[in-house]
Formats: structure tokens, C-alpha cells, sequence
């Protein structure tokens, strides 16, 4: 199983967790259960960046944070995105789709 | 912006709960994890590790988040300080010393400190006291009137002379500092009376009305802090005078003390129109925007019109006018600079030990680093740590520092020297404050800095070599360690040089011969009421009778003098010798003048050296007698037989009324130890033909010190004249002692200094071989085992302390040929390179240096051979 999973790339982990957030408010560990079903586990979130990362866009006002129950009924933090939160995933879904039309604009052409 | 600052203070204000939710969160996750494998499968214990496994270190994740939340900065402060109080109380002897010699370090610098910022620092206490001039020479106050009347530079000027007064009335009669104004001086200073009102200039006129102001000291002590003083009258000196003032608690005169003030006019009307007796200090006050040039050019313009006038008393004028500041502060300046800066070296050194102090803490605290580094702490979280933990060492040295410099300014004050003698106490204003926070923060700072960052240089790798004692060279010999032992020993070596010259000079001093016997003398001062005793046969009797009565005193010898040597005053006149041309009016030369009675010469054991002493026969109606001085004879009686010469005053009421010398007696140091002999005149007080020469100093000699005697000399005084103040009750000893005050206390505080230097860097050296021993104890010991002697060992690990000790005076001589250059102005009869003091302080550092390393290097040579290999 590991051989097949990637790491993620330098910067898209923040752009993974608003996009995940946008379908609806997840705890922690969701979030890195979503990301690593929809990507057919590919993608392996790092747990240890995991967190950081959640804290980091909370700060910066993109998500924010709540205590609920978890679908075992336990006590568990839940992340949902903000307005500002849903500005800055459109800036950077349209900057991530620019990046991959160009590299693979390379990638075929070069 | 505004969402990310309300989070950080949100956050850090919810510290605890955030804490907990954080670790609620993380829990969460990996018990949802762990389920997760266990579902798949996996043994609960296995899936376990796997989560850890995956999650990596749960600290350093939580570490992360608060980081990433943003409170870390001052989070991890808190943090930091909680965690080196903690270890910092776990290691108190490491602690105590670190926190003790910061302590010393500091304390010396803010004892300093506070004394230069009370005397250089702090502004005078007059409003616009920048525009305040005093002039160097004293006046005379029909000059003063005339320096007034033609310069324009000036709003304002005044002049004012410190003479007992008798305050009687109330009580034992009580000797006050009286001070003789006019009355521009208060106008000049700028200060209100804080009741009533000061001497107008109306009032400050021959004849005036007799009125008095009276400072807050003398109005609280004799007047019982009276709130209608006002119009009340007081006896001084024998006359009344009516208070119209009382000047306010914190009021001072610029360098006199005084209780009452009277006009000159009114207090002692003799003297006021004499322009002849320069003996007022004169204050200026400078026009807004008139420079210090422009005034000094018109008072040179009217000194010179003042020399052309009155040619007689005149002629050799050339007041010299300077800031107020200036002039009080100058002479003091030197060497409290001296002493500032010297204290500074010794806070140098303070430090080089507290970073080696560091140094020596970092290693034995490797393993620890080691362990937090390896469990993912980073380079610079380290080094912020050491650093939160230096400075917090420095501050709480400082603060001990502020504790010991109180004690130190009190010492300070306790040893009384002349430049400190009028402060009563040295404050700790908010500026000292200010000091003692700044030196110690940049102290924890700086140097907490230098060790942190050298051990975080260090590479994890060999620290661990250096653990595992496999010894390669070069371990424990640190550069920056070696920089540190270097420059403290020049620092101590400078400062040792500094001590031992003004050591040198001092001892020079002391070993000065005064010209008479200090031991077992006592001295009084008093002063007949001009009132009472107008006539000089009056004066005699009661000298006479008063002498007569103290002799019969069993084991008792008493004589009087007008003004005792080392007491810092004497009447000067200008006298003409017969047989000699006449100088120039005016040019005449001057002598000191002294009055005695009884047996002066004997009593205070001055030798005569030709000729007799005065005796009986030497009374008014006589021919009149004076003894002169040897510097009196070799200088105005070159190549002449003193004895039978004759000596006048210059331009006298009787030119012809000649002085006969009869008697030449050994010099005496009158103005000062390290001051030159003047040519002096005794004559004796019964053939005085001068009236005002009212005061006189009892000096008695006992065999034995007396308690009883000065009560007994009281007695006899007020039998005679109950009216009559006893004052300056002191013994010849004390005189000689405080005349010398100046250089003791400046001795003292360097040398002091020196010492503690000396001590903290033998503590370096000592130190730093101490390291090596213990660094070295397995090699040490192979080295035995192969049969190394004891010499071979000591060499082995005193060679680097040695090295760098020798380095370091050779250094520090460099330095004090540079820097004991600014000392020269404490100097007594002592070069600032003075070749035998040099060398005697490298030689006595060398020997220190040599012991603390030889004491932790002994113990080298007490290693076991088997014990040291065993311990691999």
C-alpha cells in the first residue's frame, strides 16, 4: 500500500484541506481520510503536517474551528471553511489548474 | 491583520484550555487511527505503533501547532523562563556563583554610577543653571559693585562669604555658619525664600537695616520650624537681627554651607568697602544669549580699568570666569572618570567569567542538548533557550547588584572623601535604575550570547566524541575560552597598575613630613564677639587668662594659633624687608600671616632652626618680634642672616614700626601635603595690632589621650564668657587624615577594584585549567600509566593557563602604558609609567596566575592511573 501512495507536493496540502472543507465541516483525521479516498489513496497526508497546517489556516481566518460529536459519538474538533476561506480556494484552485495546464503544456510539447 | 493579532492574544489568554484542546484533538486522531487498523486487522498493540510510527513525535507536532497558531513567540518566552528558573534552581551552587558575580560586577559599576550621576550628572538645583558662571578668583565688594556697573553680559551677579557667627540665646552658645551676601547673589541663584522674602538691594547699603534669612536647617533645629518667624529677632554674633526669610528644605549653595544670611553691610561693615580683601565667592548670571567669550571679555576690560584705578590692592587681577557647572564639578571629574572606567574593567571581567561560567554549564549539560536536539528541538530554539537563561541570570544579578550597590554607596559615603563630603546621601533615581537594567540585559545578553553560540557552532557529532572520552587534542581548548582568560588578566593587569600607583602615590604622600607632630594634639576654634572684645587689650587678657588656665591642667601643654595648617585657612599680607628696594605698590611679596600665644612651636614640636621662640617679654609697648619660616628666609632673605633682619606690611600705618626677626622655625605643609611650602610669618598675638583678628585655635597636647579634657577646656571657656561657641573640636591626627582624604578614598576604590578584579580573573584561570583536568582525566591517567613524571603532568595541563596568563600581562602592560596616562592629575610625585610598579604588578598577577593554576592542576597529579583507564 505505501509503495503506491506519493507524498504531496510543497504547498498543495492547504489548498487539499480548503477544498475538502468546502463540501462540509470534518474533523482532523477526516481530513485525511477524504483526501486519501477521493485521491483512490494516492495521496498520503503526512499526519505530522497535518494539524500544523489546519492551525496555520485557522489563524489566518480561512477556516474555522468548533467542538462537536463524531459520527462514534466522541467528543472531536470540526474544521469548517470560511467566506474568506472560500475566496481564497477559488484564488487557488485557479492558481493550481494555471500551473498543471502549463507544466503539462511542457511535458507534452517540450 | 487585525484577525490574526485578536487570534494570538485569543490564544495566549486561553493558554491552558488551548493547550488541553490541543491534546483533546491529537488524542482523537490517533485513537480514530488506531481503530481504524484494528478494524483492518492489526493487534490493537501493533496498530498502536503503527499510528506513532506514522505520526511521528507528538511533542514536536504540538510544537508545530502552537507555532503555527503564532503565540510562540511569547509562549515559548514563558516557557523558557519557567524552564530555566527550574533548571537554574535544580544547579544553586552553578546559580549562586553566576548570580554572585554578576552581583559584584554590577554592584561596583552602580555604586559608581550613582555617585557620577549625583555629582557630574545631575543638573544644579537653579533654574536655568546653564546661564550660571562663578569666577575662580574671590572679590572684593566694592569691585564686585564696579565688574557690575561695567560689563552689560550679565543679568546678574552676587557675591557671598562663609564666616562664623555666634548664635546665643538659646541655650549653649552655638557657632553657625554665617554668610556674609549682597545682595544680588539670590537674584543671581534664581531661588525664592519659601517664607518672606530675600534682602533687597535698598537694604544692601552701609547702614542698612539689620535683617536676616535664615536656611531651613536653622529655622527647623533653633526656631522649632516657627511659622510666623517672620519679624521675629535673633542674636548673632552679639547684634540683633530681624528674620525676613527662611529659604526653602531642598535649597543649596552652589559649594558653601551656610545657616543665616545677612547683608556684608550689616554682618561685619568693617570689611564691606576694604577693596583689598578679596574674600567673596562671586556667581554669574549670564543675559539670554550672551556667551561665556563676550563676558569674559568685558571682565578682562574691567579688570584691567580696576588695576589702573587702584594700582596699591589691584594690579595683579585676571578673574577667570566658567561654567558653574564646570567649576564644581572639574577637579572632581578626573578621577571619578577614572574610577567609572576602572569599574567598568572589572564588569569586563565579571562577564568573561559568567560566559565562561556558561561555557563550562553547556558542557556538562551536553547529554541534556543532545537529547532535546535529537527529539527534534531546533538549533535556534536552543540557543534562545541559553539565552533566556543567561539573561535571566544577568537580571537577577543585577538585581542583586542594586542591593550591593546600596551597601556600596553607603560605604562610599562612610569613607567621607572631600568630593562626596557635602553629599548627605547618594540617591537611586530612576536613571540608576535605568543603568542597572540596561548593563545587565546587554551583559545576558552578550555574553550568554558568545557561549550559546559556540556550543550551537559545536557539531552534535563531537560532542558525543567528547563524551565518549575518546580524547582527541584540541578538545576542551576553546578559542573563544582562551580569548577570555587572555583579556581578563590584561584587564586585571591595568587595573593592578592603576591601584599600584595611586598606591605608590599615597604612600608617598603620607610619608611626607607635615613639620609637626600630629600625636596627641587636640584643636579647638574660637571667636571673640567683635561686640564685646573691640579692644585688642581685652583680646589679650582673655587669651592670656584662658592659656593660663588650660595649662594648669596636670599633663597638659596648650598654645593658640590663628588657623591651624592642614585646616585650609590663612590670612596673607604683602610685607616689604629693610634694607631691601621697595617693589612696586602691589607687587610686593606675600606672606602667610599666623598669630600665636603660649608656647606654639613647642607644643606642636616645630623645630627652630635658628634664633629663639617668643617669649614674655614680647608684649604690646615692646619692640615688635616675628619668626619666620625657613622658606620665608631662603626665599626673601637670600644670602642674609635672618635673625636681626627686619620685615614690615607693605605700605603700613608705621613704616618704621619694623617686625625684628628673632627666631627661624622648620617649614610646615600649612596648605596641604602635596602643596608647597609658602613663605610664612608667625608673630605673637600680643604684640597683634589688628583688631579684627578676633579667632583663634587652641591646640593642646596631652600625654596621654584625654576623654575628659575637651568638656574641661569648655568649662574654663564659659567661665570666662558663657557667651562664647566651642567649635571644630578636632585632633591633629584628623586633620592630617582628612587632608589626605581625597587620595585615600580614590586609593581605596582602586585598589578595591584591583583586588576584585585580580580575584575574578584568578578565578578564570583557575577555572579554565580545571576544565582541562577533568576533560582530561583518562589521558592524564594513560600518560602516568606510561610512566609520565609528575613535572611532565603539571606541564601538560598548566601549559595552556600559563601561556595565556603570560599573554595576558604582557597585554595588559601594553594597555596600562596607554591607558594609565589619563590617571596623571591623582598622581602624587609618581610617573604614570612608573618602571618599579609595572613590573611589581606583573610579577604579583604572574604569581597569581601561576597558583590558580597550580591548585586544580595539583589535583591532576592525585589521578589513579587504574581509576582514570576504568572509567572508559
Amino acid at each position: 500500500m505505501p509503495s503506491r501512495s506519493i507524498d504531496l507536493p510543497q504547498g498543495t496540502l492547504d489548498l487539499l484541506i480548503l477544498r475538502t472543507l468546502s463540501l462540509e465541516p470534518l474533523h482532523g483525521w477526516a481530513v485525511s481520510e477524504r483526501i486519501q479516498q477521493i485521491s483512490s489513496d494516492v495521496l498520503r497526508v503526512q499526519q505530522g503536517s497535518l494539524y500544523p497546517a489546519l492551525h496555520r489556516l485557522e489563524r489566518r481566518g480561512w477556516i474555522k474551528a468548533r467542538w462537536g460529536t463524531s459520527e462514534n459519538n466522541r467528543k472531536a474538533k470540526f474544521y469548517e471553511l470560511t467566506k474568506a476561506g472560500r475566496r481564497q480556494l477559488e484564488i487557488e484552485q485557479d492558481a493550481w489548474r494555471k500551473l498543471t495546464a502549463a507544466v503539462s503544456q511542457i511535458l507534452e510539447t517540450a | 491583520m487585525l484577525h490574526d493579532l485578536l487570534f494570538r492574544l485569543r490564544s495566549l489568554l486561553r493558554h491552558p484550555a488551548a493547550e488541553n484542546e490541543l491534546d483533546d484533538e491529537l488524542r482523537f486522531h490517533v485513537e480514530q487511527q488506531t481503530d481504524k487498523y484494528v478494524k483492518s486487522g492489526m493487534s490493537e498493540a501493533e496498530a498502536r505503533r503503527r499510528v506513532r510510527l506514522e505520526f511521528g513525535g507528538l511533542d514536536q507536532v504540538k510544537n508545530e501547532c502552537r507555532e503555527a497558531r503564532g503565540v510562540s513567540l511569547v509562549e515559548t518566552l514563558v516557557q523558557d523562563l519557567h524552564y530555566s528558573a527550574r533548571t537554574l534552581l535544580n544547579s544553586p551552587a552553578f546559580t549562586a556563583c553566576a548570580v554572585l558575580t554578576l552581583a559584584l560586577g554590577i554592584g561596583a559599576n552602580t555604586a559608581i554610577f550613582s555617585v557620577v550621576n549625583r555629582v557630574l550628572l545631575n543638573p544644579l538645583p537653579y533654574p536655568h543653571a546653564e546661564e550660571l558662571l562663578a569666577a575662580r578668583q574671590n572679590e572684593a565688594l566694592p569691585n564686585l559693585k564696579d565688574m557690575q556697573r561695567q560689563t552689560n553680559s550679565f543679568a546678574s551677579s552676587g557675591g557671598i562669604n562663609i564666616s562664623p557667627m555666634d548664635f546665643t540665646g538659646n541655650g549653649e552658645p552655638v557657632r553657625v555658619h554665617g554668610a556674609y551676601v549682597d545682595g544680588g547673589l539670590f537674584a543671581t541663584l534664581g531661588v525664592q525664600p519659601m517664607l518672606g522674602r530675600w534682602i533687597s538691594a535698598a537694604e544692601d547699603v552701609k547702614g542698612g537695616p539689620p535683617n536676616v534669612v535664615l536656611s531651613y536647617p536653622f529655622w527647623r533645629d533653633f526656631m522649632g520650624a516657627d511659622p510666623h518667624v517672620l519679624g521675629k529677632a535673633i542674636r548673632l554674633s552679639d547684634n540683633s537681627f530681624t528674620v525676613i526669610g527662611v529659604m526653602p528644605r531642598n535649597f543649596t549653595l552652589p559649594r558653601e554651607l551656610a545657616d543665616v544670611f545677612v547683608s556684608l553691610w550689616t554682618g561685619y561693615p568693617e570689611a564691606a568697602p576694604e577693596r583689598g580683601v578679596h574674600f567673596m565667592h562671586t556667581y554669574w548670571r549670564l543675559k539670554p544669549g550672551a556667551t561665556l567669550a563676550q563676558a569674559q571679555a568685558e571682565i578682562a576690560q574691567a579688570d584691567r580699568q580696576l588695576s589702573e584705578a587702584f594700582p596699591d590692592t589691584e594690579r595683579e587681577r585676571g578673574t577667570v570666569l566658567m561654567p558653574l557647572h564646570e567649576f564644581l564639578v572639574g577637579n572632581v571629574r578626573p578621577a571619578l572618570l577614572v574610577l567609572f572606567g576602572a569599574v567598568g574593567l572589572v564588569l569586563l571581567i565579571a562577564c568573561a567569567n559568567f560566559a565562561m561560567l556558561l561555557m563550562a554549564r553547556a558542557v556538562t549539560r551536553q547529554r541534556e542538548l543532545m537529547i532535546r536536539a535529537s527529539l527534534g528541538a531546533r538549533n535556534s530554539r536552543l540557543i534562545r533557550q541559553r539565552l533566556t537563561e543567561s539573561t535571566l541570570l544577568a537580571l537577577v544579578g543585577g538585581a542583586a547588584g542594586l542591593v550591593a550597590a546600596k551597601a556600596g554607596t553607603m560605604l562610599l559615603l562612610a569613607l567621607k572623601p572631600e568630593e562626596l563630603r557635602r553629599l548627605d546621601a547618594i540617591p537611586m533615581d530612576a536613571r540608576v535604575f535605568a543603568f542597572v537594567f540596561a548593563i545587565s540585559l546587554l551583559t545576558g545578553l552578550l555574553f550568554g550570547l558568545m557561549p550559546a553560540w559556540s556550543a550551537s557552532r559545536g557539531d552534535m557529532a563531537e560532542a558525543l566524541r567528547e563524551n565518549a572520552r575518546t580524547t582527541a587534542t584540541g578538545v576542551g581548548r576553546s578559542p573563544l575560552r582562551s580569548f577570555l582568560v587572555t583579556a581578563e588578566l590584561a584587564l586585571a593587569l591595568i587595573l593592578l597598575a592603576g591601584a599600584g600607583l595611586l598606591i605608590k602615590g599615597f604612600l608617598h604622600l603620607r610619608s611626607v613630613d607635615p613639620g609637626f607632630n600630629p600625636a596627641n594634639v587636640i584643636t579647638m576654634y574660637l571667636q571673640l564677639p567683635g561686640t564685646r572684645y573691640p579692644k585688642i587689650p581685652m583680646q589679650t587678657n582673655f587669651r592670656q587668662e584662658l592659656l593660663g588656665r588650660i595649662n594648669a591642667f596636670p599633663g597638659v601643654e596648650a598654645a593658640m594659633i590663628t588657623d591651624l595648617p592642614l585646616a585650609g585657612n590663612y590670612v596673607a599680607h604683602r610685607v616689604v624687608i629693610d634694607g631691601q628696594a621697595p617693589p612696586a605698590a602691589g607687587a610686593e611679596p606675600m606672606v602667610q600671616v599666623l598669630s600665636v600665644m603660649g608656647k606654639y612651636f613647642g607644643v606642636m614640636q616645630i623645630p627652630l632652626r635658628a634664633g629663639r621662640d617668643f617669649g614674655a617679654m614680647d608684649r604690646e609697648g615692646q619692640p615688635r618680634v616675628a619668626i619666620v619660616n625657613e622658606t620665608l628666609a631662603r626665599q626673601l632673605l637670600p644670602g642674609q642672616n635672618p635673625i636681626g633682619s627686619r620685615i614690615n606690611w607693605a605700605r603700613a600705618d608705621d613704616p618704621n614700626d619694623w617686625m625684628t626677626i628673632v627666631g627661624v622655625a622648620a617649614d610646615v605643609k600649612h596648605s596641604g601635603l602635596n602643596q608647597p611650602v609658602d613663605p610664612a610669618l608667625y608673630t605673637p598675638f600680643s604684640q597683634n595690632n589688628e583688631a579684627w583678628r578676633k579667632w583663634m585655635t587652641l591646640v593642646i597636647r596631652t600625654r596621654v589621650p584625654e576623654a575628659g579634657l575637651v568638656e574641661d577646656v569648655k568649662k574654663q571657656v564659659w567661665k570666662l564668657d558663657s557667651q562664647i561657641p566651642v567649635s571644630e573640636i578636632q585632633t591633629m591626627d584628623d586633620l592630617l587624615a582628612v587632608s589626605v582624604a581625597e587620595q585615600r578614598f580614590n586609593m581605596l576604590l582602586l585598589g578595591s577594584f584591583a583586588a576584585l578584579a585580580v580575584a575574578l580573573a584568578g578565578v578564570g584561570i583557575y577555572g579554565m585549567v580545571a576544565y582541562r583536568v577533568n576533560q582530561r582525566t583518562h589521558e592524564i591517567g594513560v600518560y602516568m600509566a606510561l610512566g609520565a613524571q609528575h613535572r611532565d603532568v603539571l606541564q601538560f595541563v598548566m601549559r595552556d593557563g600559563v601561556k595565556l596568563g603570560m599573554l595576558g600581562i604582557v597585554l595588559g602592560l601594553a594597555g596600562a602604558l596607554a591607558l594609565t596616562r589619563m590617571m596623571v592629575s591623582l598622581l602624587f610625585e609618581v610617573k604614570p609609567t612608573d618602571p618599579a610598579t609595572l613590573i611589581g604588578v606583573a610579577l604579583l598577577l604572574a604569581a597569581v596566575a601561576l597558583l590558580a593554576c597550580y591548585i586544580p592542576a595539583r589535583r591532576a597529579l592525585s589521578i589513579h592511573p587504574m581509576t582514570a583507564l576504568r572509567r572508559e
